[in-house]
């Protein structure tokens, strides 16, 4: 059995720049030792839950059946997060490591993402102690149970998600400690995964060990008066009238779906497109196909502009200043460092890379070939 | 120095006629790697010197002029047709000849000869010569991109702006000459000045350092011609076109002061048709630079903002400030600054509209990682602060502003047309656009500046920055202590240091010095040098480094760097 080890840390919303802003001297020396990827970016929609399963699956929305958050669901006739272990289509990088005999283990912050991947891993945490109104564990708890399940059993590969500082984001309603906060959440990520680090290093697993860190998307903020609610201007369209048009609101961009008759679907989706393109704040519209979505993603989905959010259905949806899914939010921090020989040292890249090439590269590391169909991203080893 | 001799066309020195001997012979001495690199001035046939220019993977310009016959002089429309070959090859020799061509040029494009070389590798440093009746040109090396799909682990460019002959020798160009690490030079304008002798010289009594060919203002083809003869006949300037590709661009005095896309500041009626004019300076431009003007070397199609790629690492996007912009507007009398609503008014553009949405286009395409924006004029937004009157009037004078009013924006930059500043920064912001750096020239003095989304609101996250923006000095052209009287870095220091008060996101700012600046670029960080000469008077001009500045990747952020590239 090999005894490379390879751990997938997620630093949930953080922004690039964030790491070399002297927060993150534990992140910022790690991206110096190993290979940077300044180019990298988060995949639409860029929200947390698709592009963690575009990082396990190695595939885009259209073959994972996971494009958003937060989908309208046509069969169930609601709204509702895509976070049960059904909603993911394609096998991931954990189970076909897991049918090669190989452990893995899955250390995520946040309920929805527990809920998605379910019972794939070998070993699972589920995430406690869970704030209240963010729903994911503090990134110290989630860092104890990384270390933990590393001390017992020893994965292969572990995947773990610190969401604090996306979460820190998100709960600030008020905006006045939004920085503070942000600080604080970026310092304690940090740190965590310093301690990861230092324990790779002092159980003398470091030289076998790969570690891809990134971020799932970053962030942006918006100000109070810079927030879009399409769904009034849609109701009041007489083509869209009678709440036909529903809209899965995902912070920085909108899913918008046509459940009236199908034979109106081209002309309303057309009245759809226009309106949106109406609206203050709204950088484009987009048929899913062109962003490799597929059907869950609806008929149109609406990205906004730097600066500004979705609050659909009404004003008061969402008053959440931080924000992200939109192409503001593309950019990412991505390295990989550790001790495993195949980690080029001291290399900054200038090639493309997203969160999609995160399954063939672990998959490259442990030999395993690419899936039935083949990956959408590309290894970077 | 009153009196100086100037340089004639047919002015020969020592070096030349050595160079000359060795060219009757087909076998010119390269020299290339040597700190005095061969002459060809005074060969017969190829008095301009030979240039390239807009390195792709797999070709690249090359230019010259020839000469045929005493008669054919620049702009007298004389001369026979004449016969050209050219050849490209890997070694100094010529013995691996990989691309070859004939032309025919004449008097109608002012016998210069302007080819693209094909069927080249990536990355790879190739000589060229022109051969006519028998006598070879000086040997030139040139460099192509590399592939589209390489990871160039570094680029090097020099970088330079604003010579004017008359207010000096063009030194930076012969420690640019001298390097052998660069890629290529970017030029982003002014190479040439259009102004008669005794108008705009040197320092604040124009005395003429050396004097401009024809000696009158330029305004017609043949005047053009003639000027852009008389540069290329600078043996500085003719060994940098030897030494290395150039990228170029125009800013208004390749055409005159303050162009607009209707008019000029320095266009009189008396002068003749404006367009008319211009479609000269356009003409002559294109003839006499290593440009792809409307993306080839013909002469049909004045387009002349483009994109060079050099594999996944950079882009350069050079843009023309001049050719689509609305008129600048009207300074109002003193203390008043220019009308916000007309500064900002949408219906007015700096790009134009086509260009716009190309440039808009190519960053959003995120084809490199760097996006470099040969940038003619200034983007970051400056805030002048109230100086005393005789203050005023030089930073006026060296930063483009004409009245001595105190203005507190040089509305023939980007701060006047702030509709389409905001349009392109908002556009860096909406789509995450990253690692994109402004290079800049016209202001004859050196800068490094965030460029923030609101410099009200910079670094707070309204208005942090979204690109960089690094502004190179002067060759030659007149700057603060030139204007002043001052000894360099004495006077001029509060003025840095007040404009940098009420500007936060501009980190660096020299108003004195004349030189060059070496741009390096890695995926880690993209880091400007700043270089300054001794004396633009001096022939021989030492230079020295002075100052550094970086951007690392994804940071939006420059910061100082306490030592230039080692070579």
């Amino acid at each position: 059995m090999t005894s490379d080890r390879v751990y997938v840390v997620v630093v949930d919303g953080c922004r690039p720049e964030e790491i070399g802003s002297g927060m993150m001297p534990r992140l910022q020396a790690q991206r110096r030792r190993g290979t940077n990827y300044p180019r990298a970016r988060s995949l639409p929609v860029m929200e947390t839950i698709p592009n963690h399963v575009m990082m396990m699956t190695g595939v885009r929305p259209d073959r994972s059946g996971v494009p958003a958050n937060s989908i309208y669901d046509r069969q169930e006739r609601d709204f509702r997060e895509l976070d049960r272990p059904g909603d993911l289509h394609f096998p991931t990088i954990i189970e076909r490591l897991n049918r090669r005999g190989l452990t893995t283990g899955t250390v995520l912050s946040k309920e929805y993402l527990f809920g998605i991947f379910g019972t794939r891993a070998t070993h699972r945490w589920e995430p406690e102690p869970v704030i209240p109104v963010s729903g994911h564990a503090p990134d110290q708890f989630t860092m104890d149970a990384t270390l933990d399940m590393i001390e017992e059993f020893d994965p292969h590969l572990v995947f773990v998600n610190l969401g604090d500082c996306d979460r820190a984001a998100h709960s600030d309603l008020s905006g006045t400690t939004l920085q503070a906060a942000r600080r604080a959440a970026l310092t304690s990520a940090d740190t965590q995964v310093g301690r990861l680090v230092d324990k790779l290093d002092s159980t003398g697993r470091w030289a076998r060990s790969m570690l891809v860190v990134l971020a799932d998307h970053s962030m942006d903020w918006s100000l109070p008066d810079r927030q879009i609610t399409l769904q009034p201007a849609m109701n009041a369209d007489p083509l869209l009238a009678g709440g036909t048009v529903k809209i899965a609101q995902n912070g920085g961009a909108d899913l918008l779906y046509w459940t009236g008759p199908a034979t109106q679907r081209g002309a309303a989706v057309s009245r759809m497109r226009a309106i949106a393109l109406d609206t203050e704040g709204v950088l484009s519209v987009h048929a899913p196909g062109e962003l490799d979505l597929g059907p869950r993603a609806g008929d149109l989905v609406v990205f906004c502009r730097s600066g500004w959010r979705f609050s659909d259905p009404s004003p008061g949806s969402n008053p959440i200043p931080g924000n992200h899914a939109h192409p503001a939010t593309a950019p990412i921090p991505f390295f990989l460092t550790g001790g495993h020989p195949r980690v080029r040292r001291g290399v900054s890249s200038s090639r493309t890379v997203s969160t999609v090439d995160v399954a063939p590269t672990v998959g490259s590391l442990f030999g395993l070939g690419p899936p039935r169909g083949g990956y959408d991203g590309r290894p970077l080893l | 120095m009153p009196g100086t001799p100037t340089t004639t066309p047919l002015e020969l020195d020592r070096r030349s006629l050595l160079a000359a001997g060795a060219a009757g012979t087909g076998a010119i001495a390269l020299g290339l790697t040597s700190a005095e690199p061969a002459h060809a001035t005074a060969n017969p046939f190829f008095r301009h010197g030979v240039a390239s220019g807009d390195p792709h993977p797999d070709s690249v310009v090359l230019w010259t002029r020839v000469t045929p016959t005493d008669v054919a002089t620049p702009g007298s429309g004389l001369g026979s047709s004449a016969e050209v070959r050219w050849e490209v090859a890997r070694d100094t020799g010529f013995r691996n000849v990989v691309s070859r061509g004939r032309v025919v040029t004449g008097p109608r494009r002012d016998h210069t000869v302007k080819v693209e070389a094909d069927g080249l590798r990536p990355s790879t440093s190739y000589y060229y010569r022109f051969v006519h009746r028998g006598v070879t040109s000086r040997t030139g090396r040139t460099k192509t991109a590399p592939g589209p799909h390489d990871c160039p682990r570094g680029l090097r460019f020099g970088v330079v702006s604003c010579s004017n002959l008359q207010a000096g020798w063009f030194s930076p160009y012969r420690h640019l000459a001298k390097r052998s690490d660069l890629d290529a030079v970017l030029h982003l304008g002014d190479y040439l000045y259009e102004y008669e002798p005794g108008h705009y010289g040197y320092g604040s009594d124009n005395e003429d350092i050396r004097s401009h060919v024809p000696a009158k203002e330029m305004v017609a083809l043949a005047d053009y011609r003639q000027r852009h003869a008389q540069y290329k006949q600078d043996r500085d300037l003719q060994d940098l076109h030897a030494k290395v590709p150039f990228i170029v661009t125009w800013d208004d005095h390749e055409n005159t002061n303050d162009a607009w896309r209707d008019g000029a500041e320095n266009h009189q009626p008396d002068e003749g048709d404006y367009q008319a004019r211009r479609a000269s300076a356009y003409r002559a431009y294109d003839e006499w630079m290593p440009v792809r003007m409307g993306g080839s070397a013909d002469l049909d199609d004045r387009t002349l903002y483009r994109s060079l790629k050099f594999g996944s690492l950079a882009e350069i996007l050079m843009l023309d400030l001049r050719t689509y912009r609305s008129e600048q507007v009207s300074q109002p009398a003193p203390p008043a600054p220019p009308p916000d609503e007309e500064i900002s008014d949408p219906s007015r553009t700096i790009t134009g509209n086509g260009q716009m949405r190309w440039l808009k286009g190519s960053l959003r395409a995120d084809r490199t990682q760097w996006k470099l924006v040969g940038n003619p004029v200034m983007v970051a937004p400056v805030v002048f602060p109230p100086f005393p009157n005789d203050v005023t009037s030089a930073v006026n004078d060296v930063t483009g502003l004409l009245p001595d009013d105190g203005l507190p924006y040089n509305v023939d930059q980007w701060d006047g047309y702030t509709a389409d500043r905001r349009e392109l920064l908002d556009h860096l912001a909406d789509y995450g656009i990253r690692d994109t750096v402004f290079l800049t020239g016209d202001i004859h003095s050196a800068w490094a500046c965030d460029l923030p989304l609101d410099a009200g609101t910079y670094p707070a996250e309204i208005g942090r920055a979204v690109a960089t923006e690094l502004v190179c000095t002067s060759v030659t052209s007149n700057n603060l202590d030139d204007l002043t009287n001052s000894p360099p870095r004495t006077s001029s220091l509060a003025v840095e240091a007040a404009i940098q008060a009420n500007n936060r996101h501009v980190k660096y700012l020299n108003f004195d010095d004349h030189g060059y600046s070496v741009l390096d670029v890695t995926s880690k960080r993209t880091q400007m040098d700043y270089y300054v000469i001794s004396d633009r008077r001096a022939r021989n001009a030492s230079s020295e480094w002075t100052a550094s500045w970086a951007t690392e990747a994804n940071s939006q952020a420059i910061h100082p760097v306490d030592r230039p590239v080692d070579r």
